[in-house]
């Protein structure tokens, strides 16, 4: 019953994002592709993948950002197209996805402006699923009540905002105080709006974003350290959805140092298997990856079920995990710096 | 000219190319399309094979070419398709040739960066032009008298609060893109609180985006405001919006000079704008020529290095080793073109053409004409033939239009029909040349001989029923005359023709149906009869042809096995039961008739074929009227058991005999085998016993184990009850499924009478010039429910049924279809191809 419903809005999309999904590059194609010599050799064999001629009319020699700006060009057409065909409450569903790349953008140019570059050498740096009208007129603000009563109040971001008003002004610890809580506030909505939705898709979402808002909370207690920000704000900037929700959250708060971090992880049986073998020498992963090889499998595990939406958030994660890899791999390849070429996260 | 009825013989080949004359070789063999090379290094990759590089460079080419492409089709040139076909350039002009797209691409670069430019500029001073021209309105405004009052007490106001001075508005003005405006608008009122006054207005023209050329609408703006600070902000925000600002005098004198500088300059950037479009369309209209001609010549060379990857080079380096695939009767030919080859190169060493023995199994390849392709690609979509298997593709020419014309039987839809098949067949060139995109009009012409067969014999079929748009043709005059007096006729309704009397004229006429069927009120009950016994008729003789063609593949591939153990319990089978039925009803057609005086021959007694059929099957005995024999001739009843018993032996026999036979030959093989070798065992690992008995004196190199063995009896024995029942129920169900012709010529037949009579009959009910009118409406109401209902959907789903027909009830009666295509490294598939690709 479920399924015919769904379908008749979200069928055709869900379709369409399961075949984009074939395309996502197998484990035998990185093989391969970790063996090329030069860029032309990566192009020709992403030539014979679903990326097909897509750097076909790029004159030699190839540079790893043009790969990179195809790449992306790439997916945010589907996206874009997905995005054009999608109905309530698919679209927004989308839509908030495009939000978490709009709080990135607002920071990029932010910080930008705070160093005194000019806004047109920052907008082609901006990622294009975030970009709304008003971005580009970002640095007339210079409080962050003027950033929200003149830039942020008609967008979508407007909600998120209100509890960073009342930060004096916009230096670089501030601006990192307000994309946390920006990204706080916005995971919250976010983790709501997918258990309003109910069913199937708040079963997978929720999953993915509670882990999302835990990685978060990790990472800004372990940066945190040997910084000036006290624990009392430092808690405030943890998202509240997660699995470490409150206990966790709060045993995270009175950190010290990673080894209690770890501490805290070691309750949480998926949490310490990531801690376990990660670290920063040689032969090992570092906390970063194993959280991203995390999420890969999460989002692949959206797909075994149907009649959700989590494949749309999904696909989106795990092509953007594969474009990281290439061009990790075409870093690698151009810099000929071949020792650390294995370290991209398979997908499949 | 290669065996019509199966595929060509193939055969494995060797070859060693010198390296020097590689290339002209393969490029012949390529012009001549006859050669499928085999890749002789699958583990290495794409990117680490010998020619990649050659193979890049024609990347390059072709993006050069592509860029070009683009710009011509921008431009709208018209690109010269001669249809010219040139030979794949020596690998040494290879260079000239990139030489000349890298000089092209670099001009037409520098052509249209200079463009950009230069439309950017005039881009600049237009809008400039309409600032110039929209904010003399706004200034206009502000100096009208009657406001004038307003504004100087107003300012003088707050000038004085102010201290004194003067209080000076500051403005700027500039273009910004029209959707952009209401956000912009309210940015500014939100940023600098309300302290600005804007106005604006649309440029009415639209203007040329330079970077894109698309076209863009804009509007002009001005912004009032006060102090520095605020122009900062304002600035910033223009800045943001990318809105483009522009320097305008506040003085109306210097407004007017600058309009006047403004339009000068125009002036003299739209000589320079022509003529910098002149050289470009120069540069393109010389490029356009070649095109073409380049891009072939390009991916020419492309598939040559493409092919000489799949290569194998020998330990000297000297010379290259190729497998490939070729038709035996081709070898000359193939020899030919290697000798013209290694002529081209100069190279003195002739390369050799070496048949090897394989044993793979060989490409399915059949050689067609543009006449017998339709008809190959149909069997072919159902699966390519194993290698040399009987191909159905040449009986498939007859009995596809046929059976499709016995569901489609109409003289005036056949007609239709033919003639547009015709007409696709007599304009195939002009038409062939054009190379249409439209799928829908790729498969009609493509399938033109099969459409203009299908046309003729509904035609054909058509006649015999009858049947012109559901009306009946009186050519020979009906052999039936009405005796009955008029008063009769007029006060009856329904009266009956004795064929005994004189009502009949006790001959038949000549060919078809009598017209009199037309008026008669039984025409369905006996156009069914008749209809329903043709279909099991065709169908059954079909499927008997269909068996028959199993023993010719036998007979060729030497399974003696199957001849005995499938062939003939098969053929038994479906003669005993079907084939006597058949005859059944021709005895009935002969023996019973009304003018016969034997009441035991007439109408009354005449005994139904299908009961007849069932009893025989259920062994019951026929029931019959108390004057009538229940049986046609003496004895029918013991004849027919013993054809039922016979007939249900088969199935056993067709079930067992052939697995028993196989293992039992097995053991033989064992002991003697064991004795000698050790380990060498007669076997079956491919699951193909027969080809393993005909080859018993080769060895499998394989030792099968004990549990493979008997893996391999299960197997077998399953493998054969599928078979056998899957044809015992085929028969019944196959034969039941002939009916479909019936079903669908009467089907067709009802709905063109129905069309007949709903639609164009009101048109033939008014009588005097209303008629002529509603004739005219209510004809072309029904030619066009004619043409869309009658002959295409109906002739679709015709088609479809007969496709069936032919791929299920027929050929699953001796088709494999478990071959591969021969797929000849050809240039003219190669360049189809690429010329399809790019348009999608």
């Amino acid at each position: 019953m479920i399924g015919c419903i769904f379908n008749i809005d979200g069928g055709y999309l869900e379709g369409l994002c399961r075949g984009f999904k074939c395309g996502i590059l197998k484990q035998a194609d990185y093989l391969n592709l970790v063996q090329c010599e030069t860029l032309e050799d990566l192009k020709l064999h992403l030539q014979g993948t679903d990326y097909g001629s897509f750097l076909a009319n790029e004159p030699s020699p190839l540079q790893v950002s043009v790969i990179d700006d195809k790449l992306r060009e790439k997916l945010v057409i589907e996206f874009q197209h997905m995005r054009k065909h999608a109905v309530e409450p698919l679209s927004t569903f989308l839509d908030f996805i495009t939000y978490s790349y709009m709080i990135d953008n607002i920071i990029l140019l932010i910080t930008g402006t705070l160093h005194h570059r000019p806004i047109s050498e920052l907008i082609p740096k901006c990622h294009p699923l975030g970009s709304f009208e008003q971005m580009e007129a970002i640095h007339v603000a210079a409080t962050p009540a003027e950033l929200y009563n003149a830039v942020l109040v008609d967008t979508p971001l407007a909600p998120f905002f209100v509890d960073c008003i009342s930060e004096q002004d916009l230096d670089e610890m501030n601006i990192e105080i307000i994309r946390n809580t920006l990204y706080k506030a916005y995971l919250e909505a976010f983790f709501n709006f997918c258990k309003e939705l109910g069913g199937t898709t708040a079963d997978v979402m929720c999953e993915i974003l509670a882990f999302e808002a835990d990685r978060r909370a990790i990472i800004i207690t372990i940066n945190s350290f040997g910084t000036e920000l006290t624990k009392d704000d430092r808690a405030k900037l943890y998202p509240r959805c997660g699995k470490l929700h409150p206990d966790g959250l709060a045993a995270l708060a009175r950190a010290d140092d990673y080894e209690q971090v770890k501490a805290v992880a070691e309750y949480y049986a998926e949490y310490s298997a990531l801690f376990e073998g990660a670290g920063n020498n040689p032969g090992e992963k570092t906390l970063e990856d194993k959280f991203f090889e995390h999420e890969v499998r999460l989002n692949v595990h959206a797909f075994l079920q149907q009649f959700h939406f989590g494949v749309f958030y999904s696909y989106l994660k795990l092509k953007e995990q594969e474009c990281r890899n290439i061009v990790w791999i075409s870093e690698c390849v151009a810099q000929k710096h071949r020792a650390k070429i294995d370290n991209y996260i398979p997908i499949f | 000219m290669g065996n019509l009825f199966r595929s060509e013989e193939m055969t494995l080949c060797q070859l060693f190319l010198q390296s020097e004359a590689a290339y002209a070789c393969v490029s012949e063999l390529g012009e001549l399309g006859l050669v499928q090379f085999r890749d002789l290094n699958p583990d290495v990759n794409a990117f680490q094979r010998k020619f990649v590089n050659e193979v890049r460079r024609c990347d390059e080419m072709e993006r050069k070419l592509r860029y070009l492409e683009k710009e011509i089709k921008k431009d709208g040139i018209p690109m010269l398709d001669t249809g010219e076909n040139p030979e794949a350039p020596q690998p040494r002009e290879m260079i000239d040739l990139e030489a000349t797209f890298e000089k092209l691409e670099n001009e037409l670069r520098e052509v249209n960066q200079n463009a950009e430019a230069l439309k950017r500029n005039f881009l600049e001073l237009t809008e400039l032009k309409h600032i110039l021209r929209k904010t003399q309105v706004f200034f206009d405004e502000m100096a009208d008298p009657s406001r004038e009052e307003e504004q100087v007490t107003l300012l003088g106001e707050e000038g004085l609060r102010a201290g004194g001075q003067a209080l000076k508005l500051g403005f700027v003005a500039g273009v910004i893109l029209r959707e952009r405006i209401p956000a912009f608008e309210r940015m500014l009122w939100r940023a600098c609180r309300g302290n600005v006054f804007l106005r604006q207005a649309e440029i009415e023209s639209p203007l040329e985006d330079p970077s894109n050329g698309d076209n863009v609408f804009k509007s002009v703006f001005i912004i009032f405001f006060q102090g520095d600070q605020l122009k900062t902000r304002v600035k910033k925000i223009c800045e943001g919006f990318r809105a483009t600002l522009y320097p305008c005098p506040e003085a109306p004198a210097d407004r007017r000079e600058m309009a006047m500088g403004v339009m000068t300059r125009l002036e003299d950037l739209n000589t320079v704008l022509g003529q910098t479009q002149d050289h470009r369309h120069r540069v393109l209209v010389a490029a356009a020529k070649n095109i073409k001609n380049w891009f072939v010549k390009v991916r020419k060379i492309k598939a040559i290095y493409h092919t000489l990857n799949l290569f194998n080079l020998d330990v000297t380096q000297k010379c290259l080793i190729a497998e490939c695939w070729v038709p035996v009767l081709d070898l000359e030919t193939i020899q030919l073109a290697l000798r013209r080859g290694t002529e081209r190169s100069g190279s003195s060493v002739p390369p050799i053409l070496n048949r090897m023995e394989s044993f793979e199994d060989p490409p399915t390849y059949n050689r067609t004409n543009k006449f017998t392709h339709g008809f190959q690609v149909l069997i072919d979509s159902y699966g390519v033939a194993t290698y040399r298997e009987v191909n159905p593709a040449p009986y498939t020419i007859i009995t596809f239009p046929f059976l499709f014309a016995v569901m489609f039987g109409d003289l005036g839809h056949g007609m239709i029909m033919a003639m547009f098949g015709a007409w696709m067949v007599l304009r195939e060139k002009p038409l062939a040349a054009k190379k249409s995109d439209s799928e829908i009009w790729n498969i009609f012409f493509g399938g033109r001989y099969i459409i203009l067969l299908m046309g003729m014999f509904s035609m054909y079929t058509g006649f015999v029923y009858n049947d012109t748009f559901s009306k009946s043709l009186n050519v020979f005059g009906s052999y039936w005359s009405v005796n009955y007096n008029a008063s009769t006729v007029m006060s009856n309704k329904d009266l009956q023709l004795n064929p005994s009397t004189t009502d009949y004229q006790q001959y038949p006429y000549p060919i078809g149906l009598d017209p009199v069927w037309q008026v008669a009120e039984n025409k369905i009950i006996f156009m069914n009869a008749y209809k329903m016994k043709i279909s099991i008729i065709i169908g059954v003789f079909q499927m008997l042809f269909g068996v028959c063609l199993s023993l010719w593949n036998f007979i060729y591939f030497q399974r003696r096995i199957s001849i005995y153990c499938e062939f003939i319990p098969q053929i038994i089978f479906l003669c005993f039961l079907f084939l006597y039925m058949v005859i059944l009803m021709f005895v009935k057609w002969t023996n019973y008739g009304p003018s016969t005086g034997d009441v035991k021959t007439g109408p009354y007694c005449a005994p139904s074929i299908l009961i007849t059929f069932i009893n025989m099957v259920l062994f019951k005995t026929n029931s019959a009227p108390a004057v009538c024999d229940a049986y046609m001739y003496s004895g029918q009843q013991a004849f027919q058991m013993l054809l039922v018993v016979v007939a249900l032996i088969c199935i056993p026999w067709m079930l067992f005999a052939k697995p028993a036979l196989i293992l039992r030959n097995k053991r033989k093989m064992h002991v003697p085998l064991n004795s000698n070798h050790h380990n060498h065992a007669m076997g079956s690992e491919n699951g193909d016993a027969e080809a393993a008995l005909s080859q018993a004196q080769v060895p499998p190199p394989l030792p099968p184990h004990k549990e493979e063995e008997e893996h391999d009896v299960g197997e077998l024995f399953i493998h054969q009850g599928i078979h056998t029942i899957e044809y015992v129920l085929g028969s019944v169900s196959h034969t039941a499924s002939y009916l479909r012709l019936w079903a669908l010529s009467l089907a067709h037949a009802q709905l063109s009478e129905v069309l007949w009579n709903m639609v164009l009959r009101n048109g033939l009910m008014f009588e005097g010039w209303v008629g002529g009118i509603a004739l005219y409406i209510t004809f072309a109401i029904w030619a066009t429910l004619t043409i869309a209902i009658l002959v295409l959907m109906e002739g679709l789903s015709a088609f479809l049924h007969c496709l069936r027909l032919h791929w299920v009830e027929f050929q699953s009666k001796f088709y494999q279809g478990m071959g591969y295509h021969f797929q000849p490294f050809s240039f003219e598939a190669i360049l189809d191809s690429a010329a399809q690709g790019p348009e999608e």
